[in-house]
């Protein structure tokens, strides 16, 4: 009804017959929220009460919200962030996920309740809202925007966005987690990252990505006291801490893998041995009935010898494979994978000498205790109790903290130049007179140790050690979380981990799916987004050389960062 | 004696199945200087697509003359696989840089072996493979040797693939073009050879063979399920490397040796070292042995560190 009259606005962008058409779409939206959706209260948390919104009501409002934001931007009276944000395509993507999001809503109420007799007419108002809302919303001219490294605020402006970043994603997480039913999580699932891909779409992440990079300091140390305070959200629940260990541990792994892979450009498909190892010697000197090393030191001097362990393995795999490039490496290091599980499965004593207990492996490996600390109690801090699992998690954030140190100062360092150069080209990085054998083979031990490491405390967390949870799978998995988050980056593969190990957790019923997505994944990511979700800006080069535009901006971002050394120097 | 004979005629057979796979990996590697890594869930892909015909057109039938249809179904499957794969995830990816065809490869082999697992009626578990007159059944004793009748098979499957390889890649245009090709295909292109078509064949002759020995595998093991790929594809690739990968006779020859390797390695290495839960070990031992002293492989003729 609205077509000539849009088409008659469009020489006049604001407020225009599309922009009324979006805010009639948004209002709509919200006040569908406020009525009930359904009137069976077991379905979608509770949408039965009148003007009493339940949480997947809330969420839609919080679209609402954010669509009203890109609105009052169009108004031409917040010139300055205006000029900042494309707000044309962030209400696309907005619109977009609350009509997926409403559509869905209604075949959950149509499957669950059952029939669609049991929906209320809130749920249909919301839904035409929507679909207003993309109507608009696909009609409005997108603005050009200016690149963000250009635009400089105060610093307290700066930080202030960045601690609210941090604050919504500790209490996205904690409620995601919170979540026990597939649906609701999967409702949620969907406005987030319906959410994140419109304020990407705007434009909001690049520059966050530059505030991010202007004041690295502030949000690694952030990070840190956000991933420190979950546990205190969960209220000694030992369920969701289990998962958040989990992830932590998977995510601690792919970080030492990524220095391997990411930073050396080294493609290693057996670094789940190297994790098994430590994990190995762990067990066999831990106190547990089956341990076959009658050596009990302590805990600390386990985890050095797991690590140092897994670096001599390494070194024995890498000093005469490394001199072989590219995918041999890789299919070496896939056998030395296969060779590791397959001897642990054999040392049961019938075969070899009993080391490893062949394929029952070592269960019942008791709690770790360091000094009079013992990780199997529940410990009470500030009234709050925290459970076996919080314990774990704290010991991995700082194993950790202690790897992604490694990481960032390796990175910047002469070694870290020195890998990046070979990574790119082999042949000149020796020719500029760079220990090409000496550096890789320091990535290859390096990430060994970290993976040791790493493993030592898994041993512990997971009571029992077996062969078949080291398997060229997991390696596969852990190359993925890297792939996926982004190659030699750290937040991207804390990302790539975060989404590989909590979504299976969290979608038990398409569990039985969940390898095959998972291959279709790394293709489609090859395919279209070969340098990850969070990619370094280099590697995001080497995918795409003929980007004149990206390599411009990387050039840019760097002559910035060395014009701010050199005035702090 | 006997046993070192009996020990040789198991190492060639099992060699043969690993020949017929790793000519897979190293026709395209001669071409594209890729790793085919999903290459193994082919050779998979092929055993399914045996049992499908089977299973579909000749239920209940133990004939020999069932065998060339169970064939052709195996081969239609995994070339047809083959040549999907190849024109949806690798030709898009061909001047990316190589860690992206790689982890490409990763992902269809993971999508392969659980597309199977979960479409396929019944594939969550080991099935049966249908037994073929001739070819499976009693055993026959030559001299002191046990001589297996699926044995008798794969060898002589080996026997007329490699003749027909040689053929054509030697007295035919197409195969010429091959050899044009892996030797300069940027001067191939310049006289007039399709590049992408014979790409594209070199896929489809790799699945074909891998089609075959996805039939040999059935008969020998007597069942089938969608794990198999994962170790034969291991294997044959260590194959491919031991005989120099890029060279098709190369392949041969490595698949032969590393069979007997094998079966020599169960029987003759002393002490608790030996024995079946090591051979595998052995296996692959023996890659790295070989690309560390010699890493153009036994028949050499490509250099490895082009890779």
């Amino acid at each position: 009804m609205t077509t000539t009259q849009s088409r008659a606005a469009v020489s006049n962008p604001r407020p225009s017959s599309q922009w009324l058409l979006t805010l009639v779409g948004v209002v709509l939206l919200v006040v569908g929220c406020l009525l009930p959706w359904a009137f069976v209260p077991a379905i979608l948390g509770n949408v039965t009460v009148l003007l009493y919104p339940g949480a997947m009501q809330i969420l839609m409002i919080i679209v609402g919200a954010i669509a009203v934001f890109f609105l009052l931007l169009r108004t031409g009276r917040f010139a300055a962030a205006d000029r900042l944000l494309d707000s044309a395509r962030g209400l696309r993507a907005l619109s977009v996920t609350a009509a997926a999001f409403m559509v869905l809503a209604v075949v959950i109420i149509a499957m669950q309740a059952p029939g669609l007799a049991n929906a209320d007419p809130g749920v249909y108002v919301s839904l035409v809202g929507a679909l207003l809302m993309v109507a608009g919303s696909f009609r409005m001219p997108s603005d050009p925007k200016v690149d963000p490294i250009t635009v400089h605020l105060p610093s307290w402006v700066e930080i202030v966005v960045i601690v609210v970043m941090l604050a919504i994603a500790l209490f996205g997480a904690a409620y995601a987690l919170g979540q026990e039913d597939g649906t609701i999580f999967s409702l949620f699932l969907l406005f987030l990252a319906g959410s994140v891909v419109a304020l990407a779409r705007a434009g909001l992440f690049s520059w966050i990505g530059v505030i991010a990079q202007r004041n690295r300091r502030v949000i690694t140390l952030g990070a840190f006291a956000v991933a420190f305070l979950f546990p205190f959200t969960q209220n000694g629940s030992d369920a969701n801490m289990s998962i958040a260990t989990q992830v932590l541990i998977f995510a601690t792994t792919a970080l030492g893998l990524n220095i391997v892979v990411g930073l050396a450009g080294l493609l290693d498909l057996g670094y789940i041995a190297f994790l098994g190892a430590g994990a190995y010697v762990s067990a066999m000197m831990s106190h547990s009935a089956f341990a076959t090393i009658g050596w009990k030191p302590p805990f600390i001097v386990v985890v050095v010898i797991a690590a140092c362990v897994s670096s001599i393995l390494g070194l024995i795999i890498g000093s005469p494979t490394l001199r072989v490039s590219g995918d041999y490496l890789a299919i070496v290091t896939l056998a030395f994978g296969e060779i590791f599980r397959l001897t642990v499965n054999n040392l049961d004593g019938n075969n070899g000498p009993d080391l490893t207990n062949g394929p029952n492996g070592i269960p019942g490996i008791p709690e770790l205790e360091i000094g009079s600390f013992n990780f199997g109690d529940t410990h009470t801090l500030l009234g709050i109790p925290l459970g076996r699992f919080a314990n774990y998690y704290f010991l991995m954030l700082v194993v950790a903290a202690i790897i992604i140190t490694i990481f960032t100062r390796l990175n910047n360092s002469r070694i870290g130049r020195g890998w990046v150069a070979i990574r790119e080209d082999e042949k000149a990085a020796e020719a500029m007179g760079v220990n090409v054998f000496g550096l890789k083979l320091f990535a290859f031990a390096g990430g060994a140790f970290l993976a040791g490491m790493a493993g030592s405390i898994k041993a512990h967390q997971d009571v029992s050690v077996t062969p078949d949870q080291y398997i060229f799978l997991e390696s596969a998995f852990l190359l993925a979380a890297i792939v996926l988050g982004g190659m030699g980056t750290v937040a991207g593969v804390l990302v790539g981990a975060t989404v590989l190990k909590l979504l299976p957790e969290k979608l038990r019923f398409v569990a039985d799916y969940r390898l095959l997505t998972f291959g279709l994944l790394l293709v489609l990511m090859m395919r279209f987004r070969p340098e990850g979700l969070v990619p370094s800006r280099r590697r995001a080069l080497e995918f795409h050389e003929d980007d004149t535009k990206l390599a411009e901006r990387i050039e840019e971002a760097h002559l910035e960062g060395m014009t701010k050394t050199e005035g702090r120097a | 004696m006997d046993q070192f004979l009996q020990q040789l005629l198991n190492g060639v057979t099992l060699g043969s199945l690993y020949a017929l796979i790793a000519v897979g990996y190293t026709v395209v590697y001669g071409i594209v200087q890729l790793i085919n890594f999903a290459h193994g869930e082919v050779f998979m892909i092929g055993a399914f697509g045996s049992l499908a015909t089977w299973t579909l057109f000749f239920k209940g039938q133990t004939g020999l003359w069932v065998l060339p249809f169970m064939i052709i179904g195996a081969v239609l499957a995994s070339v047809a696989v083959a040549l999907l794969l190849e024109r949806v995830a690798y030709r898009p990816l061909r001047n990316a840089p190589r860690l992206a065809p790689l982890i490409t490869a990763i992902g269809i082999s993971v999508f392969l072996q659980e597309a199977v697992r979960l479409f396929y009626p019944g594939a969550k578990s080991a099935l049966p493979f249908p037994q073929i007159d001739l070819v499976t059944g009693a055993a026959f004793q030559v001299g002191g040797i046990t001589v297996r009748r699926s044995a008798i098979f794969v060898i002589g499957a080996l026997v007329v693939c490699a003749v027909l390889l040689w053929f054509f890649i030697n007295r035919t245009k197409m195969g010429r073009g091959m050899l044009a090709v892996s030797q300069d295909p940027d001067t191939a292109r310049l006289m007039g050879i399709n590049v992408d078509r014979i790409i594209a064949v070199a896929f489809a002759i790799g699945a074909a063979l891998a089609g075959v020995a996805g039939v040999a595998q059935g008969l020998q093991n007597s069942n089938i399920d969608f794990f198999i790929g994962f170790m034969a594809g291991l294997k044959a690739f260590t194959a491919a490397v031991l005989g120099g990968i890029g060279n098709i006779y190369g392949a041969v020859v490595g698949g032969l040796v590393l069979g007997v390797v094998e079966a020599m390695a169960v029987q003759f290495i002393p002490g608790t070292f030996g024995g079946s839960p090591w051979k595998d070990v052995w296996a692959f031992v023996l890659l790295i042995v070989v690309l560390v002293f010699r890493p153009q492989g036994l028949m050499g003729a490509r250099v490895v560190d082009r890779a």
